[in-house]
């Protein structure tokens, strides 16, 4: 089986997010970052994969070089190489941005199998990103991917809808965004790979080794632009009751009875 | 049965909305988006145009809707081949309708085929797209989205340059309205060397086994958050449902825990809601959550943070220990 790639993304740890007040963009420099957690259900599905048809797991990223850390830490769970694709000029990319550069780097790595990401992001939330890719590379995708097999050559997916479930069969290659809820259980990195890490480094691609063209690169290839961000302010509007457990919940059967979801 | 019409004769120019059909049912979320749509519509004078692929107009279970719907035109793609959503050949459908049609925006539900098949369309197209958009205005001629984003409480305005301006619309984010005018329907006819292929093939289809659930349609919601500490507690809030004729919502967080079903997350990445009483427990209300419950009529906060978001917006807030709360609020009810 040909190869299969992982497009993994650094998060900002929640509650350390600061916008850049002229771009309106995420200040992800100086910012810590953590792996995006709806990412590990698709390097496990990665890593089970490669298991059961013995091939080769190519772990990629489009970030900032405090990326770094969390690929090593993936080298560590099982991956067999490790990219990083960071330039300053993907600084600001939407999501078309974001999946041309991924589209070309996974086109330079072909042939592959099998392109794997987590749903969303869990800082941006779009869930465009899997399919756009796909969409860039003109290769098949689904989303929300439960469960995926080799049969006779073919992926077998299993994948939620809105309705149900559905058993796909699809020829390689495919992009596929894995459902958070995929597995149960998901490994933890390998002591032996730990300690191999510290001196293994991630492969870094700029604008000049992946043949791309500028004016689709960051601020300036990103069609949607944000034009105003503002923080919610919220003001104490209504009664707020302290008080003993017992006191609090007679009030609240009052104002139950009040709005006529209980009868006594 | 109505009027055939050609790719080339499409008249351009419109906002597209994307009617999602499944197994020929309309997706009320498709109605839902028509609401913000017409509005723009109207002030930017342009048509609204609901857009749907079906494989056969025998399944159609819903004319009542459609006829009703505040679309200006319905246009319909009918091939055998769509029974089924496969994104690749739907992806190829709406880019030619696009191509010939090209429309001034093209909106989609952020539904899991909305936010499957919208991201395709876009990549092709080599357009932008906004997701999970809460509200729409037009500025100067100009399309305004906003969404919660970053994950915090932080509100963005976007706009897209290329056209069609392109988004995915919050599910129940706005309500459905109806139109007075029935709308004209049309079925596009496809050239005869279009090619109706997918790489994808469907070998099995079970319908989810529970039923779906009525959140946004509920006329009450206890919500549970982090708060209620474990999933045990969090599982009381079934039989307080059932006490008060309510429907169980959660946070993302407590989705993501495993203690319940993502589908009953209430949010930005859930489900929209706005019953008549509202009541979250040990939620603090991160604006992800927030934003898809604060317009419920009533809103009773039970949190021990006196400084918690949700306890500012509520109507009524208890402090104290929710957990505990519930299960006393639980026993007395049933004496």
């Amino acid at each position: 089986m040909e190869k299969i790639i992982v497009c993994i993304k650094g998060v900002p740890k929640p509650g350390s997010i600061k916008v850049d007040p002229e771009t309106h963009t995420l200040k992800r420099e100086n910012m810590e970052l953590i792996l995006n957690p709806n990412d590990r259900p698709a390097l496990e599905m990665a890593l089970r994969l490669k298991n059961t048809y013995n091939t080769e797991v190519v772990v990629i990223s489009m970030g900032p070089p405090n990326v770094i850390p969390l690929l090593k830490y993936i080298y560590a769970l099982g991956a067999d190489q490790i990219i990083l694709l960071s330039d300053r000029a993907f600084a600001g990319s939407d999501t078309l941005a974001t999946s041309y550069v991924l589209a070309k780097a996974i086109e330079k790595l072909s042939p592959f199998s099998l392109v794997l990401m987590g749903l969303k992001s869990i800082d941006g939330e779009t869930a465009q990103v899997p399919p756009e890719t796909a969409s860039l590379l003109g290769i098949p995708s689904l989303t929300n991917v439960k469960d995926l097999f080799m049969e006779r050559g073919k992926w077998i997916a299993i994948r939620e809808m809105d309705y149900g479930e559905e058993e796909i069969e699809v020829t390689p290659p495919i992009v596929a965004s894995v459902s958070p809820l995929a597995f149960d259980y998901i490994r933890p990195p390998s002591l032996k790979r730990l300690l191999e890490v510290k001196t293994k480094e991630p492969l870094i691609c700029q604008v000049k080794d992946l043949n791309l063209d500028p004016q689709r690169l960051g601020l300036q290839g990103s069609p949607t632009q944000v034009i105003e961000v503002f923080e919610k302010k919220i003001e104490t509007k209504g009664l707020v009751l302290e008080g003993s457990p017992e006191e609090l919940v007679e009030k609240l059967i009052e104002i139950l009875k009040d709005k006529g979801l209980i009868k006594f | 049965m109505f009027e055939k019409i050609k790719l080339e004769d499409l008249s351009k120019e419109n906002i597209l909305a994307y009617g999602e059909f499944y197994k020929g049912e309309l997706n009320s979320s498709s109605l839902e988006i028509l609401s913000p749509l017409k509005e723009i519509a109207q002030t930017l004078n342009k048509k609204l145009i609901l857009v749907s692929l079906i494989g056969s107009l025998e399944n159609i279970k819903d004319w009542e809707e459609i006829k009703k719907s505040l679309a200006d035109e319905v246009w319909f793609v009918i091939n055998e081949e769509l029974k089924d959503f496969r994104e690749d050949l739907y992806t190829e459908v709406l880019v030619k309708i696009v191509k010939f049609s090209q429309p001034y925006g093209f909106f989609f539900p952020a539904t899991k085929i909305g936010m499957s098949l919208a991201p395709r369309v876009a990549g092709a197209l080599q357009v932008g797209l906004c997701a999970h958009v809460n509200n729409l205005e037009v500025k100067d001629n100009q399309i305004i989205m906003a969404r919660p984003t970053y994950g915090e409480n932080i509100i963005a305005k976007l706009i897209s340059k290329s056209i069609p301006i392109m988004a995915t619309i919050s599910l129940g984010a706005f309500g459905i309205k109806y139109g007075e005018k029935e709308p004209s329907i049309k079925e596009i006819i496809f050239p005869e060397d279009f090619v109706w292929k997918s790489k994808l093939k469907i070998r099995r289809f079970a319908p989810s086994k529970k039923k779906p659930t009525k959140l946004s349609t509920a006329k009450v919601i206890v919500a549970g958050g982090r708060g209620l500490k474990n999933k045990e507690t969090f599982q009381k809030l079934f039989e307080l449902a059932n006490l008060l004729g309510a429907e169980v919502g959660a946070t993302r967080p407590v989705c993501y825990e495993g203690w319940v079903e993502e589908e009953r997350m209430i949010g930005i990445s859930g489900v929209t809601v706005r019953p008549k009483v509202y009541i979250g427990f040990g939620i603090s209300g991160a604006l992800q959550h927030t934003v898809g419950m604060e317009n419920s009529e009533f809103i009773i906060a039970v949190n021990t943070d006196k400084e918690a978001p949700l306890v500012k917006i509520a109507n009524l807030a208890l402090i104290g220990d929710a957990g505990k709360i519930l299960e006393l609020l639980l026993k007395n009810l049933s004496k």
